[in-house]
């Protein structure tokens, strides 16, 4: 029996203030969907033959069912079936999560996730052990890989066929919990930085001056966003067992200044204290007495004096497709050979 | 360290929620005055939309100038337009804003910025140009903001004045207020582009999406873009999506809304029992202050009704005056 793919595609990823403050990208909802309907054709073209999405309505439901027509006039068998899952639409985070959930129930082999690092981090809430695939739709996007999604696609494919060993084709990686007192609010999947607003209010930073301390699961130098700063002083892999901390001060409070790429298109100074590693299992007290965290780009907690902040490294917390090595051993096995 | 964390100081917050409260207070009350027949004209309620025009109109001044709709209650009082005379407006009496002749759906108050609700879809895009132009032309750094819902988003007016905007660099915010219906169609089934950021990005003008139930939301996205427009960094578009409490107009029976819909906007999309939650769970703002607010809110509305009532129609011979300007 062929197996089942999930994908949800966040329709609206990519539409909040650094817009304005900077001059990100807005990928349009026609966009979304050809990236889903080239991702369809490569998963089709491996053996997949059911595919079930998260519903929404804003318009990528609708451009995809009239690929589907228009195919089908020109007698073109290139995509799956597609089902979505049934669920009231709410247009908030709430139809990830729920979406996500039915996805596990209904034994989806891979789940396939177009956004930025918010949506990969909703769907992970709720994956449990079943792989993701990140393709990035959003603004800053340390998470999913930069590639073709007909690759993504294909190497899904392949691996959700069983063609390629569960131990090329997945990987472990790390997570940040984040708890009040006992109470396990979120989870991160890159960063975790504290600011001094005190509000969740447009929900994204883009002010350097108010940044205090960041916690992450792997820095990047050749990405944006909070993970630069940490990638930028110490690199450190999704693979290595460790994290990192960077405490964090305006510029001229501080004895070292880097310059880093924020967001799109905005690259500031900020004061840089001391750098750790974060060992896995071990919780970190947060020392700031009130602000917001700020979860892999977005503020979500407001915590003050009374609340007492812990954030832990977890380590092989959630699996995903590791599409270099699936293509890789493809390549080596012949497994795109048709003779 | 001060124990408000929010953006604005506390009598900030306080005029917020009083001006929320009146708009809230104030269609509410519409809503059962206009079922006994009193008020001619129909009248299109803002209940549960209070957050967007509140959070936007906090960061402007009577220099900056707002177009608004067919929907124009909120935005005239988050402007600043006197209640009393609003109320005696819709009446149709000669102590309204426009003295009796314009009704719900033509309220202006050209000293308060405020160009006029709308009753024609779309209008007041290309009118807010011209302010904006105006303010541009005189420097003195004004900026426009056009109110459209997702149904006059479709209007050729809207996109033209998008154009207009971005080629000349208008300090222009267009502001689509999506409650999901235009009138009664859903918008998955009338709107062919169906973000409206994605039509923005095809005139080059930056979009931004904001949850226009929560007013700090409201309030720092639209702080961000403001700021930008008055500085010369032209214009932009927000996206405020919320609720609407009431039907498109009052006698809407709203049969294409889903069961349980609109009982689910007013417990848990309620802009102000979030404002309220979020203020008193800080600490800033006890419930008492905001009793106090509630009760004298609902003092002036009851005043302003019993006023209107008891006000003047116009007569016969005011048929002609205020019609046209000599220039």
């Amino acid at each position: 029996m062929s197996p089942l793919v999930g994908i949800v595609a966040n329709p609206v990823s990519a539409s909040d203030i650094r817009r304005v403050v900077a001059n990100a990208s807005t990928l349009q909802v026609t966009d979304r969907a050809n990236i889903i309907l080239r991702v369809l054709s490569a998963l089709r073209a491996c053996g997949v033959e059911n595919v079930l999405m998260m519903p929404e309505k804003s318009g990528i439901r609708r451009h995809i069912t009239r690929a589907y027509e228009r195919a089908a006039n020109l007698k073109e068998d290139i995509f799956p079936q597609i089902h979505h899952v049934r669920q009231d639409i709410t247009t908030t985070v709430q139809d990830t999560f729920k979406a996500t959930a039915a996805m596990k129930e209904a034994g989806c082999k891979i789940i396939i996730v177009l956004g930025g690092d918010g949506t990969h981090r909703a769907v992970v809430s709720q994956c449990g052990d079943i792989p993701i695939a990140g393709i990035s739709t959003g603004t800053n996007n340390a998470f999913p890989e930069h590639r073709e999604p007909t690759i993504t696609g294909l190497a899904v494919g392949l691996a959700a066929m069983g063609r390629v060993p569960d131990a090329i084709a997945f990987e472990g990686n790390k997570r940040l919990d984040i708890k009040i007192g006992d109470r396990a609010e979120d989870i991160a999947i890159v960063d975790v930085a504290v600011v001094t607003e005190r509000f969740v209010g447009a929900k994204a930073i883009w002010k350097p001056e108010n940044f205090r301390e960041l916690f992450v699961t792997f820095s990047d130098p050749e990405v944006i966003g909070m993970s630069a700063i940490a990638g930028l002083l110490e690199p450190v892999s999704r693979r290595d067992p460790h994290g990192l901390m960077v405490a964090l001060s305006p510029p001229h409070e501080a004895k070292l200044r880097l310059n880093v790429p924020f967001a799109p298109g905005i690259i500031g100074a900020i004061g840089i204290g001391e750098v750790k590693h974060m060992m896995p299992g071990v919780p970190v007290k947060l020392d700031f007495p009130a602000g917001t965290i700020a979860l892999d780009g977005e503020r979500e907690l407001a915590f003050d004096q009374t609340d007492d902040v812990t954030i832990t490294l977890v380590k092989d917390a959630f699996r995903t497709v590791n599409v270099s090595a699936i293509m890789n051993y493809a390549s080596k096995q012949g497994l795109m050979k048709l003779n | 360290m001060s124990n408000n964390p929010f953006p604005l100081p506390k009598e900030k917050l306080l005029e917020a929620y009083t001006k929320m409260k009146t708009i809230r207070e104030f269609e509410e009350r519409l809503h059962i005055e206009f079922a006994k027949g009193d008020i001619p004209g129909f009248v299109h309620l803002y209940a549960g939309e209070e957050a967007s025009g509140t959070g936007i109109m906090m960061h402007l001044e009577d220099k900056d100038r707002i177009a608004s709709t067919h929907r124009g209650h909120g935005h005239c009082i988050a402007k600043g337009v006197e209640v009393e005379g609003m109320m005696a407006e819709i009446y149709g009496k000669v102590t309204g804003s426009c003295r009796g002749k314009g009704g719900s759906m033509h309220i202006a108050d050209l000293s308060k910025g405020m160009m006029g609700a709308n009753g024609i879809l779309g209008a007041g895009a290309p009118l807010i140009c011209g302010a904006a132009l105006a303010s541009k032309y005189r420097g003195d750094g004004g900026v426009g903001i056009t109110f459209f819902g997702d149904g006059a988003s479709n209007q050729g007016t809207v996109l033209e004045s998008m154009n207009l905007a971005a080629v000349w660099n208008l300090p222009v915010i267009f502001v689509v207020e999506n409650n999901g219906y235009a009138e009664s169609t859903s918008i998955d089934y009338a709107v062919a582009v169906d973000s409206y950021i994605d039509r923005a990005a095809g005139f080059g003008i930056p979009g931004v999406t904001v949850d226009g139930t929560d007013f700090f939301a409201v309030y720092e996205a639209a702080g961000e873009i403001i700021k930008r427009a008055r500085e010369g960094g032209g214009p932009a578009f927000l996206e405020c999506k919320m609720v609407r409490f009431f039907g498109h107009f009052e006698g809407d029976a709203q049969t294409y809304r889903a069961p349980g819909e609109n009982e689910d906007n007013r417990a848990n999309k309620d802009c102000l029992k979030i404002f309220r939650s979020k203020v008193t769970k800080a600490g800033v703002i006890s419930d008492a202050e905001l009793k106090k607010i509630d009760d004298a809110v609902l003092a002036r509305i009851e005043a302003s009704v019993q006023k209107a009532k008891a006000d003047p129609l116009p007569t016969a011979k005011d048929l002609l005056t205020d019609v046209y300007v000599s220039y």
